[in-house]
């Protein structure tokens, strides 16, 4: 056994290397990119992450921005609210022009105050929570829809198209997933509906039969569920094992390949709502290739939201001719966008002011718009 | 829907008990509470799908015989068994004489590299897994039991048959109870403790890989952080048996199956894991070693 | 002994020792790295993995203390930096030792950056959290496993009262802490016949009990959504709002902890503790009241917490229960250990630690936490009694010599 004196040695010597190897490039353009990048959630980071790559090297193929390099400071929060302060403060530290993030509320929310400290733009992609926004801090703004947005296309769809009446509401505990939930009871309460279960279940378990035979008992006729697709896969799954015929109904959080791929026959059927067809969207037609050249896989739910942000950003900065914060945040306001997720505009709170949810269907293995 | 639950539940709890199994023994013979365990479980489920991914992506069998599963089963005991082994050398052996917190700040370090590995080597996102044994079953008026039910609910028992015919019938057995007892005299006797330990991990191990393996084919949906919740629902599980009591293990992985059925079914999905907790601490004030552990208040 | 074997004998010399054992672990890596679509099948990765455990190994046989290449040049010049290093910390007064530790923590920060600052902020708060923990697992033997419980309490506390009430920060702050320690009994007196490993799981599900009543009691925490608005701390007219502020008020309030704590430490309660961890049986033989112990341990450790989660709230103004869970008890866990069970400055090292190095560790970005984990584990081979062991009586030994879940565990085992 080494002795303790030994230790502490090798130990200094190697906490002073360590903080002496933080070198940068002279002059580039910094932006932060912050989000949960490891951890049990680093899936979802990675999203956030490709779709802000993607446009940075598109930008820096052409030049960068303000003729110099744009370099991203990347910023893993781990969604643990106290690591996003320290993010926030290492991107202020660092001079970032902006920050693409974060992914959770939970995680913006504190970043913002910090950010609108040092008086930089953020821009989530990701965090739903109403208070984000509702503060009115001139620097935040997200390209993701508020919770409240999505609910009330899919219950309009439950209530009026697919006429089913005996619902049941599921979430996964979540500030989106609940925030869905929680809207598509408002909404159809509207129509004289009253969910028949309303009820949570818990990310990252796999068992969700003993909540699923509960709600079998209420023979529904629909089951909506707000939260994210690994969840929505084991619940479709298990909802057809037990001999459960409701229809699917889910958000976003579940648009993805993978919920068609690993749910399989189950996935038939299901009713999910997204945003239009972005295949036919021109400025999305980059992303998706690019995407599919560079990683090897679809775009998920969250990485167009990230490279629109990253666009955004570095559109402002390009049109402003300047990194400062207030001169940036304008012009993000004031812009008419047109973007990968269609035509954007943001409200004085930052939110994106007409988020448009279509319902999608999964018919033949594949994700189709219904008309 | 009573009996559905109970169904639901003995399954949730075959799979508990396998893992339960590895906390416990290991327990039993260093008392360690191995936090890495669940990783080893993770990896079962891990190697059941790379194995079958390149066994079928090779045509080397078809995705639907027996053999495939054979050999899915026996790769990832090897893989598991093997990094059971290695882990217990690296990590746990150098800090043996140390106080009992060393070897387990030690564990959870294992447990963070290998779940961080597994992100690494394998990528953030859940993997899917190919059933094997879809559709199929048993309907009857209380419920429905499928196929992949019944399988797990046998393999786990003759899995727990096989380890109390292992620990009281054969040599190997012997030394393990022997070594729990009391380690220097086992090794004043003549028995190899060194190997006795690894042995130990090994085959907790294994039965934590059969678990993964199974639960990758139930679920059909994996990712590096399964280990994680597992671990901890199997450690309660093995603490509500009594830790270090073999048949409590599998007693208590049953139980707290159960338990989260008939709670999330009946009382509350959300407040189903404080409902189970709070089972704990009811037993635990009145059995203070757990349900089969031999009684301990101290009283000299 | 018999004779080993020749294979072992073989297996005993460095360098063959070496080859094999990185081959073994490219082994077992291989299966998860290999990729059947890439160019070599992705084999080159597993050969790196062996590559970097040979490299280890051979550093690490050049630094053990059993010889090797350059290894006694390499030990001398060790020694005299630590001989060095020694002699002066040595000659110093004691008293000298800490005006200078103390100049140092309120000087220094003010040529920091705020990146830099909240990190020593955060340090404050786990080092008050690590201190807490340390009476109820160095001292008292305890291993409690759910002590982020008295944390969220605290910062829970602080942010309904701020919110709903109007409360102010000092008006909370022994709210926080007196409300932490009651739960710290509440959750002592269940556990009070409970042995080492029982005790942990029961703490560990206590814990958990508290973050999941937080995230679904959505009338009274708001769930998922979290508490916003959460008052600073004001005093006299003056709101702490920079960085650099309230890093100065924790370091404060850490100074008062370890002062309370170490007389804490050293009074007769403290000798009880320790008395009651190495050996329950003579403790109550020697007149000990054992559930007054156990209970005081468990309620005055919280305190410490709740103080610390007021503060977290306050300089955070938004909580949620993301930052309450079962790894935050871990990791404070794993302060008290690698710093030294027991002892004052070694845990205040082990919370220092715990929280920079991460920090330093981001620019490897993807990799940190994996190095984070191999980090632990070598930390605690190379120096299992933590970086600085308490001075009373070093190492907390196991329950061996007293009744407890080994002898349980024996007679199961036995008869099945």
């Amino acid at each position: 056994m080494i002795s303790g004196w030994r230790i502490w040695c090798v130990m200094a010597g190697a906490i002073v290397v360590l903080a002496l190897g933080q070198a940068h490039a002279a002059s580039a353009i910094k932006i932060g990119v912050a989000g949960p990048f490891t951890g049990d959630q680093g899936a979802i980071g990675e999203q956030g992450k490709n779709g802000a790559i993607i446009a940075v090297e598109e930008w820096n193929a052409k030049g960068g921005v303000l003729g110099k390099k744009i370099e991203v400071v990347w910023g893993d929060d781990q969604h643990d609210p106290k690591q996003a302060v320290a993010v926030a403060n290492k991107f202020l530290n660092e001079g970032v022009a902006g920050v693409i993030g974060h992914y959770n509320s939970s995680c913006s929310i504190p970043a913002s105050t910090i950010y609108h400290d040092g008086k930089v733009v953020q821009i989530s992609w990701g965090s739903t929570n109403p208070q984000l926004t509702d503060r009115g801090l001139w620097n935040v703004f997200r390209t993701i829809g508020r919770d409240d947005q999505q609910g009330s296309v899919a219950a309009a769809f439950i209530a009026k198209k697919l006429k089913k009446t005996k619902v049941v509401v599921l979430h996964d505990k979540t500030t989106a997933g609940q925030g869905q939930a929680d809207e598509v009871v408002k909404a159809l309460d509207k129509d004289k509906i009253k969910p028949v279960y309303y009820g949570a279940i818990t990310q990252g378990e796999k068992d969700y039969r003993p909540v699923l035979t509960a709600v079998k008992q209420k023979n529904p006729e629909a089951l909506y569920y707000g939260g994210y697709y690994p969840e929505a896969i084991l619940l479709t799954k298990q909802m057809r094992e037990l001999g459960m015929k409701a229809v699917f109904v889910s958000s976003d959080g579940v648009w993805q390949q993978e919920y068609i791929d690993i749910a399989g026959k189950a996935a038939e059927g299901a009713f999910i709502t997204f945003t239009p067809d972005q295949t036919k969207i021109k400025e999305a037609q980059g992303v998706i290739k690019k995407h599919k050249e560079k990683f090897g896989s679809d775009v998920g739910a969250y990485t167009v939201y990230s490279y629109v942000a990253a666009n955004m950003l570095l559109d402002a900065i390009a049109a402003t001719k300047s990194t400062d914060g207030p001169k940036l945040a304008n012009h993000i306001r004031k812009t008419k966008w047109k973007t990968a997720l269609g035509p954007i505009q943001f409200d004085k709170k930052g939110d994106v002011l007409v988020s448009p949810f279509v319902v999608w269907e999964v018919r033949d293995g594949k994700f189709v718009e219904v008309r | 829907m009573l009996v559905q639950q109970l169904i639901n539940g003995l399954t949730l709890g075959s799979v508990y008990a396998l893992i339960a199994l590895g906390y416990t023994m290991v327990y039993g013979i260093i008392e360690l509470i191995n936090f890495a365990h669940g990783e080893i479980y993770m990896l079962g489920a891990y190697m059941g799908i790379i194995s079958f991914s390149f066994l079928t992506t090779l045509h080397l069998t078809s995705p639907t015989s027996g053999v495939t599963f054979l050999i899915m089963m026996i790769v990832a005991v090897l893989f598991c068994g093997a990094c059971g082994v290695t882990m217990e050398r690296v990590a746990y052996r150098p800090l043996r004489g140390a106080s009992r917190l060393s070897p387990l700040i030690s564990a959870l370090g294992v447990s963070i590299f290998l779940q961080n590995f597994v992100m690494l080597a394998q990528g953030p996102r859940d993997k899917g897994f190919p059933h094997l044994f879809s559709g199929g079953g048993i309907d009857f008026p209380g419920g429905r039991i499928s196929a992949i039910q019944i399988f797990i609910m046998a393999t786990s028992v003759i899995m727990m048959v096989g380890l109390q015919l292992l620990v009281h019938g054969t040599k190997i057995g012997k030394a393990m109870r022997a070594t729990a007892q009391d380690k220097q005299m086992a090794s004043l006797v003549g028995i190899d403790v060194d190997r006795v330990i690894s042995v130990t991990f090994l085959i907790g191990s294994a039965l934590a890989a059969v678990a993964g393996v199974m639960v990758g084919m139930y679920y059909g949906l994996i990712n590096f952080f399964i280990g994680y919740i597992a671990g901890i629902k199997a450690f309660t599980a093995a603490v509500l048996g009594g830790i270090g009591n073999i048949p409590g293990a599998m007693l208590g992985g049953l139980l707290l199956g159960l338990i989260e059925a008939l709670g999330a079914g009946y009382i509350s999905s959300e407040y189903k894991d404080v409902f189970a907790f709070a089972i704990l601490v009811v037993v635990l004030i009145f059995r203070p070693s757990g349900l089969l552990g031999k009684d301990i208040s101290g009283r000299v | 002994m018999p004779t080993p074997r020749p294979s072992i004998a073989l297996i005993q010399r460095p360098f063959p020792r070496i080859i094999l054992t990185s081959l073994w672990f490219g082994l077992l890596s291989l299966p998860l790295m290999m990729e059947l679509k890439a160019p070599f099948f992705g084999l080159e990765r597993p050969l790196l993995v062996s590559a970097g455990v040979a490299v280890a190994s051979l550093l690490r046989l050049a630094v053990s203390q059993r010889g090797g290449l350059g290894a006694e040049r390499f030990q001398r010049l060790m020694g005299a930096i630590a001989g060095a290093g020694r002699d002066l910390l040595g000659r110093m007064n004691r008293r000298v030792l800490y005006v200078v530790v103390l100049a140092s923590a309120v000087v220094i920060p003010l040529g920091l950056n705020r990146y830099h600052i909240d990190i020593l902020t955060q340090v404050g708060i786990y080092v008050m959290l690590a201190l807490g923990l340390n009476i109820v697992v160095g001292l008292a033997g305890l291993l409690d496993l759910g002590y982020v419980a008295f944390y969220a309490v605290g910062a829970y506390t602080y942010g309904l009262l701020s919110t709903r009430v109007g409360l102010s920060f000092w008006e909370v702050l022994p709210l926080g802490g007196l409300l932490a320690a009651i739960f710290g009994v509440l959750l002592g007196i269940p556990v009070l016949r409970l042995r080492g490993d029982y005790l942990a799981i029961v703490t560990l599900g206590f814990g958990e009990m508290i973050r999941i009543t937080l995230n679904n009691w959505d009338s009274v925490t708001r769930g998922p959504n979290g508490i916003l608005g959460i008052a600073r701390p004001r005093m006299l007219g003056f709101t702490f709002s920079t960085p650099i502020e309230y890093y100065y008020l924790i370091l404060a309030i850490v100074l008062l902890t370890i002062f309370v704590v170490d007389r804490l430490n050293r009074s007769r309660i403290g000798r009880a503790w320790t008395a009651m961890r190495d050996d329950e049986v003579a403790a109550e033989a020697m007149g000990i009241n054992l559930m007054k112990t156990k209970l005081l341990a468990f309620g005055l450790g919280a305190t410490w917490a709740g103080f610390a989660g007021v503060f977290f709230a306050g300089k955070m103004t938004f909580i949620s229960p993301e930052s309450f869970t079962f790894f935050e008890s871990v990791i404070i866990l794993c302060m008290v250990v690698l710093g030294g069970m027991g002892s004052v400055p070694g845990v205040i090292l082990g919370a220092s630690m715990l929280v920079i190095l991460p920090e330093i560790m981001r620019q490897f970005a993807l990799y940190r936490m994996l190095i984070f984990g191999g980090a632990m584990v070598v930390m605690m081979v190379l120096r299992p009694q933590g970086l600085i062991a308490s001075s009373r009586r070093g190492i907390a030994l196991g329950p061996k010599d007293r009744q407890g879940p080994a002898s349980a565990a024996v007679t199961s085992l036995q008869t099945g």
